[in-house]
């Protein structure tokens, strides 16, 4: 329905005058008559990116992992972003993608903690809350063609359950018991699920970091995009851990004896 | 590949072998013949199917038929199905680069050294790619719809006359749902001693 | 010169739409419905995860099978349970399964320029007691149907349906007849086997199969359905119909 009164009966392309009277007369543009709203800038694509996300299930909670960098391309830029971010007092969001989106969906994020908080009534929002309304607002931006380039993971644990599901920049939705967004999903997961899968009532903090940190290796090692700085995040029944930075203790004896990977000089 | 249509399936039996082809030649989605024959015999006991562009069908029909008459005055004898199933592979390797559209689909009964029979049944794609079965194979326009009917009717050592059954419904129910196929059918069933060929009427539409 | 209407900035780069696997499936008998999809999630060659439903109930009398655009289909499947939910506080009932697949289609065409990517298959009971199956393209197109396949494995199980269902292509033996409508054993059986035959067959199908059961009011169908081993009664309501689910596992490979 045009709601313009003044374009009824008209033919509707602009360029066809049916009525034979030329010149083809100027329409009203009914447009905000705004500078800037012809060049409405969006994310088309990420800039400023993180690499993957790891998120497993252990016997008392959830463990999540994920590395320091940002890059701008090929260029290591920022190396020191905190990829994980705690949302309430039950719930640690992990981003890859762009990080600028991350940004900004850590900033209403902890409004909407506040808000929840200033209600005061009794209730707070728990990992599947914020999942949820974290998937509608993805959902929603890509509906309108402007997505937050961004693949999430949303752990936590509250009232004895732990939580653990996935949603990205197109709203797609999921849980498991192990998740890996970016390289990770091809690198790390299949690791993940031969370790936990079927022992996630079982596997002790300590055994899940090992099994993390393997992952993290493997990714530091065949992931041009991964740095050997990141961060564990535990959910438990005690609340959220997120750790200092730490460094991955790795080998590069195993280059010296290959051709193109070492510091040969022929 | 459905510039033609055309399906073909080969199954294994106890014993026996079968394979079906339907018989519609079309030019995209006009029907053009209701009585095309993609299925060739190549010894008593070796049928070829050749579903795929209509023209290499002809030229690779001869070709093949060239290339068996040579090995047989060659060798002086007749050719046994896997040594067809690799004649077959290496000819259309041989175009890797400019391959026949065609995917063959071949069934047969091989002699074992010791004199006893085996049935045999193999497909290989346009570049020659051979796949060997231990159920069936299928190969055309119907494909997957052939996969998924093969795949809930078949069943182990079947009888001749039931594995006729198996194929023909099959057969029917897959180029039923396929636009590029159909309009009738015709089944061989191999048996050590005797070849059955039936055509099976089908849907016009 | 004239000036043209102004182009606005385009969008090149940015697709909304991916295929996330699967295959669903329905069947109709004479008093209940089976509806039935597997659990595996993928995007690509990669399995997102294995346990995801795409076959929701609505209703007592109402089953919904989404499959296609998972985010699509969950927020689609959302907005039709929210519709439901409206329809009993207004009329104090639920709503009968021929005005839900009306539902959806206008709930589709009204996307028909940005449509849900979703083939959805809606099995239940009719108010006359009937096993009822609808099927629904992505922009509303639907018919009422006695079973249908859609999916990724559509082409592989829906000319098998046709045959085994339909008895396409099968003459009965002199003196006898096809039966109308399958009794509700013969029906699981078929639906487990188009399920293993496509996992056989298809990447993208496996891991489990959730298989929705809607039975009408005092349905003989509930002896046979109560000797299955891990069936699951779901019933919400004491209007008569009842719903069951039946889990099983399917390849993961």
């Amino acid at each position: 329905m045009d709601h313009f009164p003044t374009n009824w009966g008209r033919p509707r392309n602009d360029a066809h005058d049916a009525y034979g009277t030329f010149p083809i007369p100027q329409r009203p543009q009914n447009r905000v008559n705004d500078s800037f709203s012809d060049a409405v800038q969006r994310t088309q694509q990420p800039i400023v990116t993180g690499t993957s996300v790891l998120a497993l299930k252990y016997k008392d909670g959830i463990l999540m992992a994920a590395d320091n960098l940002a890059s701008y391309g090929s260029l290591a830029r920022f190396k020191d972003v905190q990829r994980l971010q705690a949302v309430g007092s039950t719930t640690v969001v992990g981003a890859g993608g762009d990080m600028s989106d991350f940004q900004y969906i850590q900033k209403f994020l902890d409004e909407l903690v506040i808000d929840e908080f200033s209600a005061h009534d009794g209730h707070d929002l728990g990992p599947a809350e914020i999942h949820e309304y974290l998937s509608q607002v993805m959902y929603a931006r890509r509906s309108k063609m402007n997505p937050l380039w961004n693949s999430l993971l949303v752990g936590g644990f509250k009232d004895g359950k732990r939580f653990l599901s996935y949603v990205d920049l197109l709203g797609t939705t999921y849980s498991a018991s192990t998740l890996a967004t970016g390289y990770g999903a091809y690198l790390a997961q299949p690791i993940l699920r031969k370790e936990v899968e079927g022992r996630e009532d079982t596997l002790t903090e300590e055994e899940a970091k090992k099994i993390m940190e393997t992952c993290m290796k493997v990714l530091f090692y065949r992931d041009a995009r991964s740095l050997d700085k990141y961060q564990f995040a535990t959910i438990t029944a005690q609340g959220v851990t997120i750790s200092e930075s730490q460094f991955l203790t790795t080998s590069w004896s195993f280059a010296e004896g290959i051709r193109g990977y070492g510091a040969q000089t022929q | 590949m459905d510039y033609n249509g055309g399906s073909v399936i080969a199954m294994l039996g106890k014993d026996c072998v079968a394979i079906a082809a339907d018989l519609r030649l079309g030019n995209q989605a006009l029907g053009i013949s209701a009585d095309f024959q993609r299925v060739f015999p190549i010894t008593d006991r070796i049928y070829l199917g050749l579903p795929g562009l209509a023209t290499d069908v002809a030229t690779l029909y001869e070709r093949f038929r060239f290339r068996v008459n040579m090995y047989t005055i060659k060798e002086g004898r007749e050719i046994e199905p896997e040594t067809f199933a690799h004649l077959v592979s290496s000819t259309l390797y041989e175009r890797r680069f400019g391959p026949y559209f065609v995917e063959p689909v071949m069934a047969g009964i091989s002699r074992t050294p010791t004199g006893k029979i085996k049935p045999f049944i193999a497909a290989t794609d346009l570049i020659g790619c051979l796949n060997f079965a231990k159920d069936f194979v299928v190969a055309g326009t119907a494909s997957q719809k052939l996969y998924g009917v093969a795949e809930g009717l078949w069943e182990p050592d079947l009888e001749p006359e039931d594995l006729f059954e198996t194929i023909s419904q099959t057969m029917l129910n897959a180029v039923d749902r396929d636009a590029f196929s159909g309009w009738g059918a015709v089944v061989h069933v191999i048996t050590k001693d005797k070849v059955v060929t039936r055509t099976l009427k089908g849907r016009m539409d | 010169m004239v000036s043209l209407a102004q182009q606005q900035p385009i969008q090149q780069s940015f697709n909304p739409y991916t295929e996330n696997g699967g295959t669903i499936l329905a069947v109709s008998g004479a008093d209940f419905s089976v509806i039935a999809g597997d659990t595996r999630q993928s995007e690509g060659y990669n399995i997102q995860t294995r346990y995801a439903p795409k076959v929701f109930k609505l209703t007592d009398k109402a089953v919904l099978a989404v499959n296609g655009f998972a985010a699509d289909g969950n927020m689609f499947v959302k907005k039709v349970k929210q519709r439901l939910e409206w329809y009993r506080h207004a009329h104090a009932k639920d709503m009968p399964i021929r005005s839900i697949a009306r539902l959806i289609q206008t709930m589709l065409y009204a996307r028909r320029f940005f449509p849900y990517y979703v083939y959805n298959i809606l099995g239940g009971i009719e108010e006359d007691g009937t096993g009822a199956v609808y099927s629904f393209d992505p922009v509303g197109s639907y018919e009422r149907e006695a079973c249908r396949a859609a999916g990724a494995a559509q082409s592989l199980v829906q000319p098998f349906l046709d045959n085994q269902i339909y008895f396409k292509n099968q003459t009965p033996a002199p003196g006898t007849s096809f039966p109308q409508h399958l009794p509700l054993q013969t029906v699981l059986a078929l639906v487990i086997d188009s399920f293993t035959g496509a996992t056989e067959r298809h990447i993208e199908v496996g891991d489990g199969l959730e298989m929705y059961v809607v039975l009408s009011r005092g349905s003989t169908a509930l002896q046979s359905l109560q000797s299955i081993r891990g069936v699951q009664e779901i019933t919400a309501t004491n209007d008569g119909e009842r719903v069951f689910v039946i889990r099983k596992e399917l390849k993961k490979d």
